[in-house]
């Protein structure tokens, strides 16, 4: 390891993007660590303690360091990624005063709601993101000043959430939440979203990811969304009765861009999933509704334009075709036969101790959706997310058989960030899951769009690479399924991430559900994986 | 054409900088919404007003801080004094507007903090900081130091957990030695332009400055040891820091700091509205928000040890 150091003498940039840039150098590829400090005694101090500190470059300097003086120090695999480093960070820093200099208006702050509704007295939805389990106060404040709620915070209890929702319908208004992560409303995404075109396929759902699922399939099917509305992941349990997925049904009901309503939740109250397509029943138009670990049978007959899908591409396939569309270019299970050669192949090189699938998930919708797809074919599936709770994980396991994790959790995300942001938590799983000699695939869902990691492919594409090679070393082929969200609009841009994933070596699909019966139909006895079933149902 | 500007408002401790015969400053730094500018070794702020008053500000309009951020460069030469800020480069004047200035001392006295209540806030708080994920500088340390429970161990925590206990317990037993030494170590340690161990000496110090004041407390001591605290920190860390931390020995705090005490004097059922105060704080800068609060737990700590020394003394002291 090399150290190399920058001083920038009386420079002062605020906190806020020193630690951003100095979280981007981190970031680059054979970068140990690199930090930005105001270069006073306590801080070579602490230099030091990190193991930062740049003693040969101090000591060619005429005059020492002082506090007034920026110190930027990164530790590397060598002297030319550290110059490399150094450079990207003088220029990440030099880019915002550039472009304030160039006279962009920059976003006004807002410290508080009131503060923000004197800027704007027009605004009618409030984005909460306050950490800690005072969230609540903040959504009900916005509440009753009148505004839509998008409440991306957690840690909020099931009767808190009950009170604020009834607050919000008493008013007229949306809770989108809590820990909603994605919605778009009017066009805008927020939270975790992808750029999708805007169109007459409306959704409401109880799920993050799995919304995410549907507006790529749908949008790369060339149709577009008019709203999606998140309700928080309790919405359809006994407690909350779908106050909210109710609420979001009668606005696209009445909303002219929507013409067809899909709703998307899993493992809904089967009482309140009832109650909410008999109201659906009466909606004058189209409704697909997906309910992840419920059997379209459970429900029987459904009256009024009501079709039933247990999975994301399922559901969006049939959207599609309500709107018009053409449900083959949603991209679903066909894409397993266009792989099924390099499936088999793979397949056919696993060694005898290599029997099971390991799934690493970022999002949790996704891997819910997975699990219940793998267990139909594998039988148990152990989990932190359990499908049965005898599948549940002990404290001390990694793995126990066919595995699927969803490390978006709060047990993998205290203190850090989510695995769709900082990929640090998985790669470690990764890179576990490829030394076990019993895996026989892993299975990833990467998630493109706003909010998540600039370039995940980056990252992940040259450890993929490596564990194959070891692998392959060690005579054991190491099959690598990745379940990629995004769109061509997304700024990490679909077809990019495809090609640098599978440069690595990877497998790509599209449709989750197509990854999990590919991952599937490499630890199952049968080949014939064309045979996978489709997951609509009228 | 000489453009002239009246401030919005501006804070009582640097209407004597404007005073004084008029004299030459630089511009010491700029961002799209403050503008350091020093004279002497006075440090005075521009703001815009979308951000709360701090002790040594006067406010412009936001748009007006935009036009200056973007047209105005670090370095650059200003003459402050005679009732006017003037920037010969841009030949852009700016006056103080006719009316007092704001009072960045908190009117803790006249509302009184009560043992008990700011007790339960404190607790409150303590384990609101702790709650709070994807914390950097010495928030974290609020677990160890407050709540007795475990926190990650950094290389900044290495170094600042034991100076953060020194510092509380030499307050605690007037050891000025050993404040002074916790000090030295603080001083501008950790990121950020206010480094994190200023902004928690900074709601320490000010919190003694402001209880120390009418908690029957030896005043005079109490002033002594905030005049350490800060004496020590002014070679070690950047002019921002010390300046602020010298406002802070003479309980002068930022408006969103204030108002967190304020909060502190409501009834123990109000605890929303501290939480609301709190946020508001914590929301400054990358980890300052956090480091300030710690700093004001910590404050509240070791004044709270004192008022038990003065109850058991001759002082009937029902507050803090």
């Amino acid at each position: 390891m090399v150290i190399q150091a920058l001083l920038k003498r009386n420079t002062y940039y605020d906190s806020i993007t020193l630690m951003s840039v100095i979280q981007f150098v981190k970031e680059q590829t054979e970068v140990d660590d690199a930090g930005a400090v105001m270069a006073t005694g306590a801080n070579l101090a602490l230099m030091e303690q990190a193991e930062l500190l740049p003693i040969a470059f101090l000591a060619e300097l005429e005059k020492s360091p002082g506090p007034e003086d920026l110190l930027i120090s990164i530790r590397a695999s060598d002297e030319a990624v550290a110059q490399a480093a150094l450079l990207f960070a003088e220029q990440k820093l030099a880019a915002p005063a550039k472009r304030d200099v160039a006279g962009s208006v920059s976003t006004p702050t807002a410290r508080s709601l009131e503060m923000a509704l004197r800027h704007d007295a027009s605004a009618n939805l409030a984005v909460i993101s306050v950490a800690g389990e005072h969230a609540w106060l903040e959504a009900e404040q916005a509440l009753r000043n009148g505004l839509h709620v998008f409440l991306f915070s957690n840690n909020v209890s099931i009767k808190q959430e009950r009170r604020l929702k009834v607050l919000a319908a008493s008013k007229g208004l949306l809770l989108m939440g809590p820990d909603c992560g994605t919605a778009i409303i009017n066009g805008v995404g927020l939270g975790f979203s992808n750029v999708v075109p805007r169109g007459s396929i409306g959704i409401v759902g109880a799920s993050g990811t799995g919304m995410q699922q549907l507006t790529c399939l749908i949008a790369a099917a060339g149709l577009g969304i008019s709203q999606a509305i998140g309700t928080g992941g309790r919405d359809l349990s006994e407690a909350i009765d779908g106050i909210m997925m109710r609420a979001g049904l009668a606005l696209l009901a009445r909303d002219p861009q929507t013409e067809v309503i899909v709703l998307v939740s899993k493992l809904p109250s089967k009482r309140v999933a009832q109650a909410l397509l008999a109201e659906a029943a009466q909606c004058a138009k189209p409704v697909v509704a997906i309910f992840l670990g419920k059997a379209p049978e459970e429900f029987g007959t459904v009256g009024g334009i009501i079709k039933l899908a247990s999975t994301h591409t399922g559901g969006a396939e049939l959207a599609v075709s309500l709107a018009g569309g053409d449900h083959k270019r949603v991209p679903g299970n066909s894409a397993l036969l266009e792989l099924e050669s390099r499936l088999a192949e793979q397949g056919a090189s696993l060694a005898p101790s290599q029997r099971h699938a390991r799934a690493l998930y970022s999002g949790g919708t996704l891997c819910y959706e997975a699990m219940l797809l793998l267990s139909e074919q594998v039988g148990a599936v152990a989990s932190n997310i359990p499908l049965h709770p005898q599948w549940e994980l002990a404290p001390h396991e990694m793995f126990r058989g066919h595995t699927a994790l969803d490390l978006g959790t709060d047990e993998f995300t205290r203190g850090k960030p989510h695995p769709m942001i900082d990929p640090t938590t998985r790669l470690h799983y990764l890179e576990r899951a490829a030394q076990d000699s019993e895996t026989a695939v892993i299975l990833l869902d990467i998630v493109l769009g706003f909010c998540s990691h600039p370039n995940p492919a980056s990252v992940y594409a040259p450890v993929i690479k490596r564990v194959r090679n070891e692998a392959q070393a060690a005579g054991r082929a190491l099959p690598v399924i990745v379940s990629l969200c995004g769109t061509e609009g997304d700024p990490q841009g679909l077809s990019a991430q495809r090609a640098a994933l599978e440069a690595a070596g990877a497998l790509v699909f599209e449709s989750n559900e197509a990854a999990a019966f590919a991952a599937a139909s490499l630890v199952i006895d049968t080949s014939d994986i064309s045979q996978a079933k489709g997951g609509s149902h009228d | 054409m000489t453009l002239i500007l009246e401030a919005l408002d501006y804070s009582r401790p640097i209407q004597p900088l404007f005073e004084q015969a008029t004299r030459a400053g630089f511009i010491h730094s700029i961002f799209p919404k403050a503008l350091n500018i020093v004279v002497d070794d006075s440090l005075f702020v521009l703001l815009s007003a979308e951000l709360a008053r701090m002790p040594n500000s006067a406010r412009l309009p936001a748009s007006i801080m935009e036009q200056l951020y973007a047209k105005l460069s670090p370095g650059a030469v200003v003459r402050v004094g005679d009732g006017t800020l003037s920037i010969p480069i841009r030949d852009l004047s700016m006056h103080l507007p006719d009316k007092a200035g704001w009072e960045p001392v908190p009117v803790i006295a006249a509302h009184g903090w009560r043992h008990a209540t700011v007790t339960r806030h404190a607790h409150l708080l303590a384990r609101h900081l702790a709650q709070r994920s994807q914390q950097d500088g010495l928030a974290p340390l609020v677990k160890p130091l407050l709540l007795h429970q475990e926190t990650r161990e950094t290389p900044l925590a290495k170094i600042a957990l034991p100076l953060l206990r020194l510092l509380l317990q030499a307050s605690r037993e007037r050891d000025l030695a050993n404040v002074e030494k916790a000090a030295r170590g603080l001083a501008g340690l950790g990121p950020g332009l206010t480094p994190s161990g200023d902004d928690t000496l900074g709601g320490f110090t000010g919190v003694l400055a402001l209880a120390g004041s009418q908690s029957g407390m030896d005043r005079e001591a109490n002033k002594h040891l905030v005049e350490v605290i800060a004496n020590a920190a002014q070679p070690r860390t950047t002019l921002l820091s010390a300046t602020l931390l010298a406002h802070a020995a003479r309980g002068e705090m930022a408006e969103h700091v204030g108002e967190l005490l304020m909060a502190l004097t409501l009834p123990g059922e109000e605890s929303a509205t501290v939480l609301q105060a709190a946020e508001r704080v914590l929301a400054y800068g990358a980890c300052s928000g956090g480091d300030t609060l710690l700093g004001l737990l910590l404050g509240l700590q070791a004044a709270s040890i004192d008022q038990h020394v003065a109850r058991a003394g001759t002082s009937p002291a029902p507050h803090w």
